[in-house]
């Protein structure tokens, strides 16, 4: 009875569109509801994934930080015993046996070397790698690495020079890693000249000490030079590779020196040599200081 | 006047390879293969110096080191920690639980003896 007048008072075309507004209502709400669920479950596996994926990676560097560990013990006692024997402390050697355990010796210096860079790389890229930034000499940490270096470019008959400006002393980085990275120019240049020599240099700015590493090495060809501070790149990576090393060193480089604030580059010409550069904060506190600190004086 | 030093260290060979290095360098070494034993003869010994590596079976470095700093006839002997377990800060870690020095694994076995009396002579 109600419902009648109802319908007589309301017409026929909007009856019509209320029907159809509570039908398109419906099919939106079921729709959304749809939508949303598939989200959820995308939403849902994709976290599940990247759980997964984050769980390797710390499966990864937890592994590795454990290899590297395990390679450590039995290399210590290596190299120790190595020593002991070279030292003659445990009986006089005839000079035979004193060339190969010295062979010995530097083949397993060289080991010890690629599970470094192994672990640098893994906690790098697990992003655990901290720095331990100090106050300290440049100039003396420089002229302590190019002693160092003499012995093997007097070896293969080359010249190393270096010119260190009025103006560098102080510098506020991680020592240990700063040197680890000029370790590595400097172990290049000699790795990659046969003839000519090395010449490194160190000047400054206001806010950095520009260090650069030199050679008259083979150099490096312009299609190659993008991928040389990418990890695990050997621009001769052939089974016929002449020079050893992991592909590593330029990588850990550039990354260690980018946490000091600071930028590598080269410039190089196939032939005539390379010519890296290391533009290094006076201060990398300044730089950034959330995560360094001056705890260890 | 042979100075008197307690190593603790698990690994055979290690142990057999730094306490004959220590000896031919003129230490007293006393040796222990766990970390128990090493607080045992630290108490019998009364050793002038500890070295100590980190990994060890059942009570690690870090609780050996809490042990000596535990008992008061050992506390003021200083502990060399000598270790390979290469995570990051984990020098930082070590001298701020009481070592007085850190050696890392492998030892430089040219350097091993000054590497020693430099930890000595800087941490007291
Ligand atoms: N001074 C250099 N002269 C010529 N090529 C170089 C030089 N330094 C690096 N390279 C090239 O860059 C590559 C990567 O260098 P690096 O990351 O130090 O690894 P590795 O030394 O283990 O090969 C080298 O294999 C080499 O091809
Ligand atoms: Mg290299």
């Amino acid at each position: 009875m109600f419902l009648r007048d109802y319908m007589v008072v309301i017409p026929g075309w909007v009856f019509f569109l209320i029907v159809l507004g509570i039908g398109i209502l419906i099919t939106s709400v079921t729709w959304a509801l749809i939508l949303k669920r598939r989200v959820e479950d995308r939403t849902k596996k994709l976290k599940m994934a990247l759980e997964k994926a984050q769980e390797a990676d710390r499966l990864k560097s937890a592994f590795l930080a454990a290899m590297s560990h395990e390679l450590r013990t039995p290399l210590n006692s290596i190299i120790g015993f190595t020593g002991i024997l070279l030292k003659g402390l445990a009986g006089p050697l005839n000079e035979e046996q004193k060339r190969q355990l010295l062979m010995v010796k530097e083949s397993s210096q060289h080991l010890l070397a690629l599970i470094n860079d192994i672990l640098d790389i893994s906690k790098i890229e697990a992003g655990e790698l901290k720095l331990f930034p100090s106050r300290f000499d440049l100039r003396a940490s420089l002229e302590k690495l190019i002693g160092m270096c003499r012995h093997f470019t007097e070896k293969k008959g080359l010249y190393l020079e270096f010119n260190i400006t009025e103006g560098v002393h102080e510098v506020i980085a991680d020592q240990k890693r700063l040197e680890q990275v000029l370790i590595n120019l400097l172990t290049n240049a000699v790795k990659f000249t046969e003839k000519g020599g090395i010449t490194v240099t160190c000047t400054a700015d206001q806010k950095n000490y520009i260090i650069s590493v030199k050679d008259t090495g083979i150099g490096i060809n312009g299609n190659y030079l993008p991928l040389i501070f990418e990890p695990f790149r050997q621009i001769d990576s052939g089974l016929s590779r002449k020079y050893e090393g992991t592909g590593l060193g330029l990588s850990i480089s550039k990354r260690l020196i980018e946490m000091m604030g600071g930028k590598i580059f080269v410039e190089s010409e196939p032939g005539k040599g390379s010519n890296f550069t290391v533009v290094l904060p006076k201060n990398m506190e300044g730089q950034d200081e959330k995560e360094s600190s001056l705890d260890r004086g | 006047m042979k100075k008197n030093l307690l190593l603790i260290e698990d690994n055979e060979y290690n142990l057999y390879m730094m306490s004959f290095l220590l000896e031919k360098n003129g230490f007293d070494v006393k040796v222990a293969k766990n970390g128990k034993d090493g607080i045992m003869l630290a108490l019998s010994e009364k050793p002038e110096v500890i070295l100590l590596d980190i990994q060890l079976p059942e009570m690690d470095g870090y609780q050996v080191l809490k042990e000596l700093k535990n008992h008061d006839e050992l506390k003021n002997i200083p502990v060399i920690a000598v270790t390979s377990y290469a995570m990051p800060g984990d020098r930082e870690k070590i001298l701020q639980a009481g070592a007085n020095g850190y050696i890392e694994k492998p030892i430089n076995p040219d350097t091993f003896i000054s590497d020693i009396l430099k930890c000595l002579k800087d941490g007291s």
